[in-house]
């Protein structure tokens, strides 16, 4: 066929489901994302402490492996309210260092390269766009944060019995919650400093300072000033408060649980902001 | 327009190193990083960043008791807390992060490293001068941060007896003190964070590892510890703090070993650091 008679022509195939596009973007990140070996090594040490977790769990109800290990039930770790929720912060901290190794990269990609115009010339909406690209970071982190902790949990309900989960059903709850709220909360911080930082190491460091300086501030502005509410810039302070709260761990509550709660709204609706500012599909540089 | 190349001819002296020569070319790099580090838009952050600590001071003169703020011993205390806490672990080193990593790893990242390496300098004066130039900003801003929390702390007592403290009483050896460990500071993190920048194409990761090292150095054995630069800093601080129940204690050393101990490992990583550079071949399409 001559050239002048190639025409535009749509695509007719069958389209992917509207509810089920979002994941596209997930599809090819994780194909690039596994390609590095350092991050393989990463995320499969995320589940070391998981393993060890259930291995507790095991030994609490195996009489035998106890005899053999030599080991009286009282020397080995309680199941209780602070044993799932050493669980979540141990997890959480693996969380955080996956977050800072793929997030930064996620949309800073996109904008560097100008392909949002790519994705937004697509029936694909900017709404689309950031839940896949969160998608990436909230399935990964999912695998290693309250999915592991749920599954701990079932363990031990199906080894202590049914009376023990329904008398514990708070603390699939509090997993469940504190969860994914750290997680919500890495995502969004994350691709809101992915969007505007465009430089993946300086991204890098801009996560890793916002997580780190504001505890350090918090704890100095209480030393001078003998007051907590310095630790409501500090968001690793707040969300150790929110889980504190919803693991009835009173003595590491550090501010009011409402601002906790508060804070973190504010926190996360300044990421959607500033996400949204910045994912659009023309970009006019003066 | 000619289109002859134009040659000029340079001091070349047959067993003499052109000190001259290479004089000029530092000055001619120093001077321009310095305006890179200095004049770009990127380093608002780092003055609104190093800003923070006086801002805690303000904040202390503001809403304190007034009889707290001219109690010599809570606000040496204070003053202790908050360069330790604040100024030394996380100004210091995170802003000598940014500026140091940044020598290397932004050239390469905007892609403009391979002018300095066309030019006919010798890598190692590059890598000296950028350095230095690092290092002169940093101190020069740090400095600043450090002698203006001072100066915050000193203002309610009013002039005079700010005076009397520091020329009569042990003001001035506590001024010069903080001063030259935050310059130190600036020395020591700033040659660990030039390698990581000229070593990693990632150095957030290395840096993150040194910066827990350095984080949980009072937790390490005396032997350990002697591998972390905060120890030597936290050694020539005129007032010691106590670092928690959990620490495990250990002598300071003199300044007389921590002083030489801090030149001579930045010595040993600029040196690593010129070899490294001096076989470094950049492909921008692998960053």
């Amino acid at each position: 066929m001559a050239v002048f008679e190639q025409k535009y022509k749509p695509y007719a195939d069958e389209l992917t489901p509207h509810w089920s596009r979002f994941l596209v973007i997930p599809r090819y990140a994780y194909k690039e994302i596994f390609q590095s070996r350092l991050f393989l090594a990463l995320f499969v040490s995320c589940f070391v402490y998981p393993l060890a977790c259930m291995l507790i769990v095991y030994l609490h109800h195996n009489a035998t492996a106890l005899e053999m290990l030599k080991l009286p039930i009282t020397q080995v770790i309680p199941i209780d309210l602070d044993f799932f929720y050493y669980f979540v912060v141990v997890q959480s901290t693996f969380g955080f260092f996956v977050t800072m190794f793929i997030g930064p990269t996620l949309v800073a990609k996109d904008v560097t390269n100008n392909a949002l115009a790519l994705y937004l010339c697509r029936p694909f909406s900017r709404f689309e766009y950031v839940l896949g690209k969160m998608a990436t970071l909230l399935i990964l982190l999912s695998l290693i944060t309250w999915l592991p902790g749920i599954l701990l949990f079932l363990l031990q309900s199906y080894l202590e019995g049914i009376s023990w989960l329904f008398g514990n059903l708070r603390i699939i709850f509090a997993i469940l919650v504190g969860s994914s709220i750290w997680i919500l909360l890495l995502a969004l911080m994350s691709q809101a400093i992915s969007a505007w930082v465009k430089w993946r190491v300086a991204a890098m460091g801009i996560l890793l300072g916002l997580f780190f300086i504001p505890n350090a501030m918090a704890a100095i502005i209480k030393g001078i000033f003998e007051t907590n509410w310095g630790y409501l810039i500090s968001t690793r302070s707040l969300m150790r408060t929110i889980l504190a709260d919803l693991f009835k761990h009173s003595t590491r509550i550090e501010i009011p649980v409402w601002s906790a709660w508060t804070a973190l709204l504010v926190i996360c609706a300044i990421c959607l902001f500033l996400l949204f500012k910045k994912v659009k599909a023309y970009e006019v540089i003066s | 327009m000619s289109s002859r190349v134009e040659i000029y001819s340079a001091e070349q002296v047959k067993g003499k190193m052109p000190l001259a020569l290479w004089w000029r070319q530092f000055q001619a790099i120093f001077r321009s990083e310095i305006k890179k580090i200095f004049l770009s838009r990127k380093s608002i952050m780092l003055y609104i960043f190093a800003l923070n600590p006086s801002l805690l001071f303000i904040m202390l003169n503001i809403f304190n008791d007034k009889k707290k703020l001219i109690d010599a011993q809570f606000l040496n205390r204070v003053f202790s807390e908050v360069y330790e806490g604040l100024i030394l672990r996380v100004v210091i080193f995170f802003g000598c992060s940014w500026i140091f990593i940044n020598l290397f790893r932004a050239e390469i990242n905007e892609k403009s490293l391979h002018y300095y390496f066309l030019t006919p300098v010798r890598r190692e004066v590059l890598v000296v001068a950028k350095y230095f130039s690092g290092l002169f900003t940093a101190s020069l801003l740090f400095s600043i941060t450090t002698l203006f929390c001072l100066f915050l702390i000193y203002l309610p007592r009013g002039y005079e007896s700010s005076m009397q403290y520091i020329f009569d009483g042990p003001g001035l050896n506590h001024i010069l003190s903080y001063w030259g460990i935050s310059v130190l500071g600036c020395v020591g993190y700033g040659s660990m964070f030039l390698l990581l920048g000229v070593f990693f194409r990632n150095p957030i990761l290395p840096a993150t590892f040194l910066y827990c090292w350095e984080l949980i150095s009072f937790l390490l054995p005396p032997l350990l510890k002697k591998l972390t630069i905060i120890h030597y800093l936290q050694s020539l601080t005129p007032i010691k703090l106590s670092e928690g129940p959990y620490a495990i204690v250990a002598e300071p050393v003199s300044a007389w070993v921590a002083v030489p101990s801090l030149f001579l490992l930045t010595a040993v990583v600029l040196t690593v650091a010129c070899l490294k550079v001096r076989k470094m071949e950049i492909s921008y399409s692998n960053e």
